[in-house]
C-alpha cells in the first residue's frame, strides 16, 4: 500500500516542481512583496483546478491526470474538506446527450481520486451538461475551456 | 479506407429513397369521402376563402378581425394556397343567410379552387355568431356546415375552432389548433419552462425552478409534463398534472435526462444513473421507476415512442459516438436506425406514422434536422445552412415539426412542414429551446 502511494506520490511531487518553476519563471513580473508568513487557505484552494477532456470523451489524458494528482493530493492534506465534482460540456452537441457526458467526466474524475485513495464519501458529482460554460465564446478556446470537470469544495 | 465507397452506396440509396419517399403521398388513406389528397411537399390545396358576410356595419370591424384569424391560422398549417373569392361567387338565395345562398361552382373551377370556404357572421351583445359552410368545388358536395359560437372578445378562440374542424376534415387527425407546446426559455440567465398555443401565442411560465429548468415533455394528450429542474445542485425529474397542478418529485442518485411519455399509457421513460451506467427506464405518473429499458455499457438516453408504444427510438453511445438506435419493447431486440454522420441524436418520432426526425451535427459545424422512415429507409435533410437547428417535436397530427435554430443569432423556436418547407419563427421574445407539441382539448 505505501509502496503503491509512493509510485503515485512522486509522479505528483515532479510535476508540482514543475510547476513551481513556471511560477517562478513569472514571478520577476509581478511586483516583488516581501511575504514572509505564508497564505495556506487560498493557495490549497487554487491547486483544486479544473481538469479538461477531449469533444464527446470523458477519457482522462496525461495532463488531466496530472491536475487530478495534484487534486487528490490537497484532499489528503485537507481530510476535513468536501467536494463536489462538476461536468461540464461545451456547447456543440446537444444539451440531453451532454448532460449525460458531463456527468461521465465527473465520474471519471472521481474515480481518478478514488483510486489514489480519496474516500468516495468526500465526494460528489453533478452534471450541467452544456448549461453552465466557463467561457461564454463559440470557439475552439472557448470550447476547450468548458469541457472540464470543476471542483467545488464545500 | 472503405468508407468512400460506403458513403457513395449511402448517397446513391438515399436519393433512391428520396424519390420513392417524394412520389407518396402524405395523406394516403381517404377519411370520409371528402378527403382531398395531400402530397407530401409539393402540392397545397388551393382553397377560396371568402371573407365573412356581415350584414350590419357596426360589425364589419369583427368580420375583418376573424377574417384573418382564419386565414393567417390556414396560413400557418402550410397546407393551403389561399385565394380571392371570385364575384360571382354566388348563384342565388340570400346573401346574409348561410344556408340558403347558392354557391356557383363553375366559378370556383373556373380559378383553379378545390375547395370553398365562406360564411356569415352576426354578434348580439358580447356573443359571435358564425355560419360556415365548406365545399369540395370538383364534386359539390357539402364537407361542413357548422355555426360556432363565442364571445367578442376571444374571436381566436372562434376562428380556431373552424380551423381546426377544417383541417381534422382534410387529414383525418387531431389538428394543430388544439394543441399546446411546451419549451424551455431563457430570460435573464435562468430557465424556466414555459406553454403556449400552438403559434407561440400566450406563451405562460409553468416552473418556478430558480434557475434551471430543463427538457419538458408534454404527454399526448398535454394532462401531464415531465421535466427537470436542479435542485440543491442536483438535476430531479418532476412529473406534473396539469390538470390537478400537483407535482410529484423523483430524487434518486445520480444523473436524470430528457423524459419522454409512451404513447397509450401513463408512463414516461427517462435515463437514469443510479446504477452506475446510465440506462432508460419507465417511470409511473407517480414517480414510481418500473421497467429497466436499456443494458448496454455507455449512454443510453433521450427516448422517444411509436404512435402505438411498442418501440422505442434513443440514442446511444455503445458504439462510441452517439447513434439513434430503435428498441422492439415486446421481443426486447435492439437494432442501429442512423449509420450516416458521426452525431445523431435527439430523436422524434411522428406520432401518426413510421417517421423519425432526428438531429445530426456535421462537419462544417452545423447541426441539422433529418427525417428516416423507422426501416432505415428514406433519409430527407430538412434544414439546411442555417445554423444549429435542434430538438425537433412533432404536431399531434404529424403535418410540421417544431424545432429550435440559431439562424438569426439567438436560440429561438422555429416551426416546418414535414417536409421541411415553410420554415418560420414563432416570434417569441428572447431565447427559446427544447419544445415539446402535443394535443390539447
Amino acid at each position: 500500500m505505501k509502496r503503491l502511494l509512493r509510485i503515485l506520490l512522486v509522479p505528483s511531487m515532479l510535476f508540482f516542481i514543475g510547476c513551481g518553476c513556471c511560477e517562478e519563471a513569472v514571478e520577476p513580473e509581478v511586483a516583488p512583496a516581501p511575504a514572509p508568513a505564508p497564505a495556506p487557505a487560498p493557495v490549497a484552494v487554487a491547486q483544486l483546478a479544473d481538469v479538461f477532456y477531449a469533444f464527446d470523451s470523458s477519457v482522462l489524458d496525461m495532463s488531466t491526470q496530472n491536475q487530478l494528482k495534484e487534486n487528490a493530493q490537497w484532499m489528503m492534506d485537507n481530510p476535513e474538506a468536501s467536494v463536489i465534482i462538476e461536468g461540464h460540456c461545451d456547447e456543440r452537441g446537444t444539451n440531453e446527450y451532454n448532460i449525460a457526458l458531463g456527468e461521465r467526466r465527473a465520474e471519471s474524475a472521481k474515480n481518478y481520486l478514488i483510486n489514489l485513495g480519496v474516500d468516495p464519501s468526500r465526494m460528489q458529482t453533478v452534471s450541467y451538461g452544456e448549461e453552465r460554460p466557463f467561457d461564454p465564446g463559440h470557439d475552439e478556446a472557448a470550447w476547450a475551456k468548458n469541457r472540464r470537470a470543476h471542483f467545488v469544495v464545500q | 479506407m472503405n468508407t468512400m465507397p460506403l458513403n457513395r452506396l449511402y448517397s446513391v440509396v438515399a436519393v433512391i429513397c428520396m424519390l420513392v419517399f417524394s412520389a407518396s403521398p402524405l395523406y394516403a388513406e381517404p377519411v370520409g369521402q371528402y378527403i382531398k389528397i395531400a402530397k407530401q411537399g409539393e402540392t397545397r390545396i388551393p382553397l377560396v376563402l371568402r371573407s365573412l358576410d356581415v350584414e350590419k356595419d357596426k360589425n364589419r370591424e369583427y368580420g375583418g378581425e376573424l377574417d384573418s384569424i382564419i386565414r393567417e391560422g390556414l396560413d400557418f398549417t402550410g397546407m393551403f394556397t389561399l385565394m380571392k373569392s371570385p364575384l360571382n361567387i354566388f348563384s342565388g338565395g340570400e346573401l346574409y343567410e348561410a344556408g340558403s345562398r347558392q354557391v356557383n361552382f363553375p366559378a370556383l373551377t373556373s380559378v383553379g379552387a378545390e375547395l370553398y370556404a365562406g360564411g356569415v357572421m352576426e354578434r348580439r351583445g358580447s356573443r359571435i355568431t358564425m355560419d360556415m359552410e365548406v365545399y369540395d368545388v370538383l364534386t359539390g358536395k357539402q364537407m361542413l356546415n357548422k355555426t360556432y359560437e363565442g364571445r367578442r372578445d376571444n374571436l381566436r378562440a372562434i376562428g380556431h375552432e373552424f380551423c381546426g374542424d377544417l383541417m381534422e376534415l382534410i387529414t383525418g387527425k387531431p389538428s394543430i389548433f388544439h394543441s399546446r407546446i411546451a419549451f424551455v426559455s431563457s430570460r435573464g440567465g435562468k430557465k424556466e419552462i414555459y406553454m403556449s398555443e400552438f403559434d407561440g401565442y400566450g406563451a405562460t411560465q409553468v416552473t418556478e425552478s430558480g434557475g434551471l429548468a430543463l427538457t419538458p415533455s408534454l404527454s399526448s394528450d398535454s394532462s401531464l409534463l415531465a421535466y427537470l429542474t436542479y435542485v440543491d445542485n442536483m438535476p430531479h425529474l418532476h412529473i406534473r398534472d396539469l390538470s390537478r397542478n400537483e407535482t410529484v418529485a423523483v430524487t434518486r442518485k445520480g444523473v436524470k435526462i430528457d423524459p419522454a411519455w409512451r404513447n397509450g399509457s401513463l408512463e414516461c421513460a427517462t435515463t437514469f444513473s443510479f446504477d452506475g451506467d446510465q440506462e432508460l427506464y419507465l417511470v409511473g405518473r407517480d414517480g414510481r421507476i418500473g421497467r429497466r429499458l436499456t443494458r448496454s455499457r455507455g449512454i443510453d438516453v433521450s427516448p422517444t415512442f411509436s404512435p402505438d408504444g411498442t418501440k422505442m427510438a434513443f440514442v446511444s453511445s455503445r458504439h462510441g459516438a452517439p447513434q439513434v438506435f430503435i428498441k422492439n419493447l415486446a421481443t426486447g431486440r435492439e437494432k442501429r436506425l442512423t449509420f450516416h454522420g458521426r452525431y445523431n441524436t435527439q430523436p422524434a418520432w411522428s406520432p401518426v406514422g413510421d417517421k423519425i426526425a432526428f438531429t445530426s451535427m456535421q462537419k462544417n459545424g452545423e447541426i441539422n434536422i433529418f427525417t428516416v422512415n423507422a426501416d432505415g429507409t428514406g433519409l430527407r435533410q430538412l434544414t439546411y445552412r442555417s445554423r444549429h437547428n435542434e430538438a425537433p417535436s412533432w404536431s399531434p397530427d404529424g403535418s410540421m415539426i417544431v424545432f429550435s435554430s440559431t439562424r438569426t443569432g439567438v436560440k429561438q423556436l422555429f416551426v416546418m412542414n414535414a417536409n421541411g418547407r415553410n420554415q418560420r419563427s414563432l416570434r417569441l421574445p428572447g431565447e427559446q429551446m427544447q419544445p415539446s407539441w402535443s394535443a390539447f382539448r
